[in-house]
């Protein structure tokens, strides 16, 4: 147990204290690979991401219409639509998941459009799933280590099979940093149960955890709040911004629960049948017409 | 379902977490189990040998299954051709290059290994169902490329190969000799599998199994990771396949029939799927079976039945191992493993001992 | 030219039989989502029980029918009872191997029972003989084959589309718990279909019977037709009719032309080759149901 005196947030920003609930190692990690957090000028005005007039259509069916948005620097950005407005659809388009018939995703400066999926998660763009993508066969922590699959680095194949000296210590590396993420999220009494066995809640964080993993330079969540009831979803919450403040990074969220939106989010994106209806912060948000109608019908009905 | 510890061992660092075998207690029984196998050399006879030597090519084999199918979870039905790969890579470089059968052991695996990637890269296009009808057909391609490029592979005479040269004065040409080689290749690609299982590629296969889809979107490369898979266990398949032509000292397709690879699948799910006692329980009690019936209760039927016997014990077999297979898949779908698992942690909590 | 014809009206007649047996796995794999390999043995059973009927025990034609037809849904029925029931729910690979195994368990019971000889059925079944139209020699089974088979796939045809059972079977295969949520006993759905697709396995291997002569060797065809179910694509009942006669027409061609280029056993292979190439421009198949992966 160590005690420290004095302000919280001070004493939260002295980084030889290892308190395993800040990210420390992982935070560690990315900066050796050379991330830096951002500078206090670039938060909310430096774009990290950006998707430009994004068309897909499944066969007649269009999900995205011309939709462009941008993330920017150490924001969280919320978007926000009924259901069908094409909000995951935008994401898969952004992972790489869908390939979208027109438009174009550029990411730190790189056109990340045509690449494959699995590149565009090594590259730093992490997402969770709506309807949780969990490997069911594998415990939590394996989970989480097969999140860091992209970052272990050493040749899979002989040195896995030969299980050599620095294949070995590489292995109890990774270990750490994912136990330090496990740590992060309270998940230490299931880290060794098989998902398949979890109840839906341990679940969602198991899917953050391992979006945590794979070091995330945008981080971006698909409805964590779906299925949750009034304690997890603050556990979440806390969650969210203590990521936030740690790791510096900008998250976007997909999320219905307008309390949550209009609480943490510092821009709000409205989708709408496949279209950007509203852009601008919560508060901007919450008065423009074309949102209240489009989420409460229109008056006089 | 939290893993089970033996009673108060606790893991004090990663390091320990990680180990297979956590125990002396374990570690003692293994080798002491590894010690007795080898000891069959001293004092068992010539047809205990053989069945010996054939149950480690099989477990090899099995276990490059159990990669492909268990751990990657891509169905292959045509497994049984890629041992025929690997025995006719002996056989070809011992009688067109003049190859000492040591040279040729290794690269029975990596020839299989290639072939195996060919048709491992079709997964890039093919999902799950229709994979497993390109393995299909990869049998069928490889059967017949062998059958009938005669220049190469003599066709379907076959080709006669020498037992192996002695090595440190051991002589192979004995099946005491024999055995040694068969249980060292055995106990070697073991442990290559099991380290594999627990690597980071072990971890890759399983996410491919479970999620392909989520696997792609999170950072593993599926397409890779499959046809490495394949790529990997046809190696481990070469390697059975050149171990089985060296002690056989001759080398046909014909051995290798779709209804082998049925029965690698097969036994593959009586064993257990998924891990690696799965896969060497199965392949060993495929072999003793096949033992079994073959010499056994052939001769206690044509006994019985006078002629038709020869009909009668061949599809006897065939009859006895497709009821094995499907009782067991009806009644413990996860096979032999499960049940030692079961068999094990009921003897460990039992009655909440500490 | 004559040549040509030739191959393609003998390979339509036998393509129609491959049509018969590529729509018993089709079907299967409609309403329960699991492969039957099986099928490739009941023809096995069809072949084998009307030779018993028919050739041993001299029974008339309609009896042998009747009875083999008996055979056919007994062995669906027990099959769908005992092997399929338990394993609902399980991971894709445990019906499969069941699959297999009775695919192997039933060849080696009628290995047991008969023996490896090849019979026949001399005139019994079908008549021998062949017709001279034109310039072409047709053998006369053939055709009888190839309107027996297109016969019994206009029945099923009808009864999908037209009869509540059929109809039943189609919602099935959409969506095993809303069929069941719409009052359709999902259990009987399953044994209907294994029923009728061992029916039609049995039908076909009675006229394959005839033709190739009743022997072990009987299930390459099933193998074949694998082939053709597949690269018409697995949903598509008129894709396995489609592909199951591309199928016979590029088995006789090959057995016509190309076979002198290539040395050995063609007839299996060629199909497999055929299906990959095809299964590499069109992952499901040609008429197949793409899925599109949500995630």
């Amino acid at each position: 147990m160590v005690r420290e005196a004095g302000d919280i947030r001070k004493v939260l920003k002295k980084r030889e204290q290892r308190y395993s609930y800040g990210l420390t190692l992982l935070r560690d990690e990315m900066e050796r690979k050379g991330w830096k957090p951002p500078a206090d000028e670039e938060v909310g005005k430096k774009v990290v991401l950006r998707a430009e007039d994004i068309h897909l259509a499944f066969g007649g069916l269009k999900a995205l219409r011309g939709v462009s948005i941008d993330v920017r620097e150490g924001e969280i950005l919320s978007i926000i639509g009924p259901n069908g407005a094409g909000k995951t659809c935008l994401l898969n388009v952004m992972s790489g998941f869908y390939r979208a018939q027109k438009g174009e995703v550029y990411f730190n400066g790189r056109r990340i459009t045509k690449w494959p999926a699995y590149k565009i998660a090594e590259a730093g763009l992490c997402r969770t799933f709506q309807n949780l993508g969990l490997y069911t066969g594998l415990s939590v922590i394996d989970n989480v280590l097969a999140g860091r699959h992209p970052h272990i680095r050493y040749n899979s194949v002989l040195s896995g099979a030969l299980y050599f000296p620095w294949a070995s210590r590489e292995e109890v590396r990774q270990r750490a940093i994912a136990e330090d993420i496990i740590d992060f999220l309270e998940m230490h009494a299931v880290r060794d149960h098989i998902v398949g066995t979890l109840p839906y809640g341990v679940r969602k964080r198991t899917e953050l955890a391992r979006a945590l993993a794979l070091e995330p330079r945008v981080l971006a969540l698909d409805e964590p709040l779906a299925g949750m009831n009034l304690d997890e979803k603050e556990d979440i919450a806390r969650f969210v911004l203590d990521i936030h403040e740690f790791l510096k990074i900008p998250i976007i969220i997909i999320e219905h629960d307008m309390g949550l939106v209009m609480d943490i989010s510092d821009r709000v994106i409205v989708l709408d049948f496949g279209e950007k209806i509203a852009e601008g912060s919560p508060r901007e948000i919450a008065q423009n017409p074309r949102v209240i109608s489009a989420y409460l019908g229109e008056e006089g009905r | 379902m939290a893993i089970h510890r033996p009673c108060g061992t606790f893991d004090y660092s990663y390091y320990q977490s990680k180990a297979i075998l956590r125990t002396r207690l374990q570690w003692g029984l293994l080798l002491a189990f590894i010690a007795f196998l080898y000891s069959f050399y001293f004092w068992a006879n010539e047809y205990i040998l053989s069945l010996l030597i054939v149950i480690c090519s099989f477990v090899i084999g099995m276990l490059g299954l159990q990669i492909i199918t268990g751990y990657a979870g891509q169905i292959s039905i045509g497994h049984a051709a890629f041992l025929g790969v690997g025995m006719y890579t002996v056989g070809c470089a011992e009688a067109h290059l003049g190859l000492n059968y040591w040279w040729t052991v290794p690269l029975a695996g990596l020839v299989a290994a290639v072939v195996g990637g060919v048709f491992g890269s079709t997964a890039a296009k093919l999902k799950e169902l229709y994979l497993a009808f390109a393995t299909l057909a990869a049998h069928f391609i490889i059967v017949y490329v062998i059958s009938n490029w005669r220049s190469m592979t003599r066709g379907t005479d076959g080709i006669w190969i020498t037992r192996p040269t002695p090595i440190l004065g051991l002589d192979f040409g004995t099946e005491a000799g024999y055995y040694l080689w068969a249980l060292t290749a055995c106990v070697l690609m073991t442990y290559f599998a099991t380290n594999l299982s627990r690597s980071k590629l072990g971890r890759a296969f399983v996410a491919v199994r479970d999620n392909d889809i989520a696997a792609n979107v999170m950072g593993i490369n599926i397409v890779y990771t499959k046809m490495v898979a394949f790529a990997i266990g046809s190696f481990f398949a070469g390697i059975a396949g050149a171990v089985l032509s060296g002690y056989y000292a001759y080398v046909n397709i014909e051995w290798f029939t779709l209804d082998d690879s049925i029965w690698f699948l097969g036994f593959l799910v009586v064993g257990g799927f998924g891990s690696i006692f799965g896969a060497i329980s199965g392949a060993v009690l495929w072999k003793l079976l096949d033992e079994l019936v073959a010499s056994r209760l052939s001769e206690m039927l044509s006994g019985v039945l006078g002629t038709e016997a020869f009909y009668v014990s061949a599809a006897f077999s065939l009859i006895l191992y497709a009821l094995i297979i499907i009782v067991f898949l009806v009644f413990e779908p996860r096979g032999i493993a499960h049940r030692w698992q079961i068999i094990k942690a009921s003897y460990r909590l039992w009655p909440f001992s500490y | 030219m004559e040549g040509v014809l030739k191959c393609l009206i003998l390979g339509i007649c036998s393509g129609g039989v491959y049509a018969l047996i590529a729509l018993g796995y089709v079907i299967i794999y409609k309403a329960t989502r699991v492969f039957p390999f099986s099928q490739a043995a009941v023809l096995l059973i069809g072949a084998y029980v009307m030779y018993q009927c028919l050739i041993v025990a001299h029974l008339p034609i309609a009896v042998s029918v009747f009875i083999s037809l008996a055979a056919g849904a007994v062995a669906g029925l027990i099959i769908e009872r005992l092997c399929m029931r338990p394993l609902i729910g399980q991971p894709i690979l445990a019906p499969i191997v069941v699959t297999l195994g009775l695919m192997l368990l039933i060849r080696g019971v009628c290995l047991a029972i008969w023996g490896g000889d090849v019979y026949g059925y001399g005139e019994h079944f079908l008549p021998g003989g062949s017709w001279q139209v034109g310039f072409l020699n047709i053998p006369q089974i053939q055709i009888y084959a190839l309107v027996i088979a297109m016969a019994v796939v206009g029945l099923l045809l009808l009864f999908f589309n037209k009869t509540n059972t059929g109809l039943a079977m189609r919602v099935t295969h959409e969506d095993h718990l809303m069929a069941q949520n719409l009052g359709i006993n999902v259990r009987r759905v399953f044994q209907y279909t294994w029923v009728l697709a061992c029916l039609v396995g049995v039908i076909a291997g009675m006229l394959l019977g005839n033709i190739q002569g009743v022997g072990l060797d009987l299930d390459a065809n099933g193998l074949i037709a694998i082939a053709a179910a597949l690269f018409g694509g697995l949903e598509s009942i008129g894709g396995a009719i489609i592909a199951g006669l591309t199928v016979g027409i590029l088995q006789l061609f090959t057995i016509g032309y190309v076979a002198r280029f290539l040395p050995g056993e063609t007839t299996m292979m060629v199909p497999f080759v055929f299906l990959l190439l095809i299964l590499l421009f069109k992952p499901y198949g040609l008429f197949g149901l793409v899925r599109i992966e949500r995630l």
